[in-house]
């Protein structure tokens, strides 16, 4: 993409700004696997991919799916003493409410589980529309609000909680591995690859060609 | 005074939302093809960032003064600051993990603060030079800021799986929701910085 310099003032489709410095630039199309860079500031500005759209509706079934042993199957236990006990991703949640620290419980509650689950529900959304070429009215909100949300659900970062919440107890207690926590593994490496799949720009560029 | 590349020089604006550029002149208020409503630039971006700041500032103390957690191991109970958090992690000689939790609760937190003082402040004085590192840096505090989450996540995760009554169990303290609040404020901080303004009033 090339930097404007002169005066344009033709149409409005053949450009676009930088989202981090506003350069002025003109649109060129990129094939699969490439990607553009801001000449001024270096600021990623598109990356497409082949099937975005097949691949994301395919990830988020498949993330949905996991994502019910994931968050109801026990991920973590220990024995102690002759006795055993498992907790559950809920369960952090809960025993942060029972203390009142309300606040905390509804932060890890959305980063953990409402955010993940919900950008899930809004890719499967919105890539099922797309798949099939039908009009939704919703499907810019939808579109807008999974963009707002895709920063704050935070499960690789709750994963390696996990690991150091592993390291730490394992020099003074037996650990089970339940099967939420494979469930839980599969559930990061989707939503990873899916928010590495997910072209914005072509997704936005579909729902105004179809509304 | 602005920079001539810029798009809002050249009469365009664009979406916040999805992107798409609309002429300034010909346009309506709002995006056509998302229905967002248009700005040139974040509204009020510097005063909210700075709001933001201030209140991260002010709850950073709490949050590293007083006991992170409450650990109860065999009926001995413990209380851990973060930073005591960490050295009993290296008294324990699992030193790689400590300087993982060093990294995310001590250092991200810091760079995170003092990295959105210094946008701040470049752009209110109009420092005017090196713009393409500070995007850098506004670059790396967007990356790096989730990341200090990890220490409120790992306390959850304890609470949930040592759990044996009065022998041996895990109570968050009042500094972990005043780091949660550091956290999710530097954050909105971030967000609500706009870095186009380190490029704007023709610094280059």
């Amino acid at each position: 993409m090339d930097a404007v310099t002169t005066k344009p003032l033709l149409s409005v489709k053949n450009f676009i700004a930088c989202p981090e410095c506003d350069l002025l630039l003109r649109i060129t199309e990129l094939r699969p696997g490439e990607q553009a860079l801001c000449p001024r500031c270096r600021c990623q500005l598109a990356r497409p991919h082949r099937h975005s759209i097949e691949v994301c509706l395919g990830l988020s079934i498949a993330g949905l799916i996991i994502s019910i042993p994931a968050y109801t199957l026990p991920l973590l236990g220990m024995k102690l003493l002759g006795k055993s006990h498992s907790g559950l991703l809920w369960s952090g949640v809960a025993g942060l409410f029972q203390e009142g620290l309300w606040a905390l419980a509804i932060v890890v509650f959305l980063a953990s589980m409402a955010f993940p689950i919900t950008h899930l529900l809004l890719t499967f959304f919105i890539s099922v529309h797309l798949h099939v070429n039908k009009a939704n009215r919703y499907l810019a909100l939808c579109m807008a609000w999974l963009q707002h949300i895709e920063e704050w659900a935070m499960l690789e970062i709750y994963a390696l909680g996990i690991i150091v919440a592993c390291v730490k107890l394992s020099a003074s207690a037996d650990l089970i591995f339940g099967f939420g926590l494979y469930a839980f593994v599969v559930l990061l490496a989707i939503t990873v690859v899916l928010a590495a799949t997910l072209d914005a720009q072509f997704f936005w560029r579909k729902i105004a060609e179809l509304s | 005074m602005r920079s001539k590349q810029s798009a809002l020089s050249q009469g365009f604006i664009r979406c916040g939302e999805c992107g798409l550029l609309a002429n300034i002149v010909q346009s309506a208020q709002y995006c056509e093809r998302c229905g967002a409503k248009l700005y040139a630039r974040v509204p009020y971006s510097l005063q909210r960032c700075t709001a933001l700041l201030l209140s991260s500032y002010a709850l950073y103390f709490p949050a590293n003064m007083f006991p992170i957690m409450t650990v109860t191991q065999l009926g001995v109970t413990q209380k851990h600051t973060i930073l005591g958090g960490i050295l009993s992690l290296v008294e324990k000689d699992m030193v790689p993990i400590a300087i993982l939790v060093f990294i995310a609760s001590i250092i991200v937190p810091l760079l995170k603060l003092i990295g959105i003082t210094l946008l701040l402040l470049h752009v209110k004085l109009r420092w005017c030079k090196h713009a393409r590192l500070w995007a850098v840096l506004y670059r790396l505090i967007v990356l790096v800021g989730r990341w200090s989450m990890l220490d409120i996540f790992m306390i959850s995760i304890l609470i949930a799986v040592v759990d044996f009554g009065g022998v041996s169990e895990v109570i968050a303290g009042p500094a972990a929701t005043a780091f949660a609040a550091v956290v999710v404020l530097t954050m909105l901080a971030a967000k609500s910085f706009d870095p186009r303004l380190l490029w704007d009033d023709g610094c280059l």
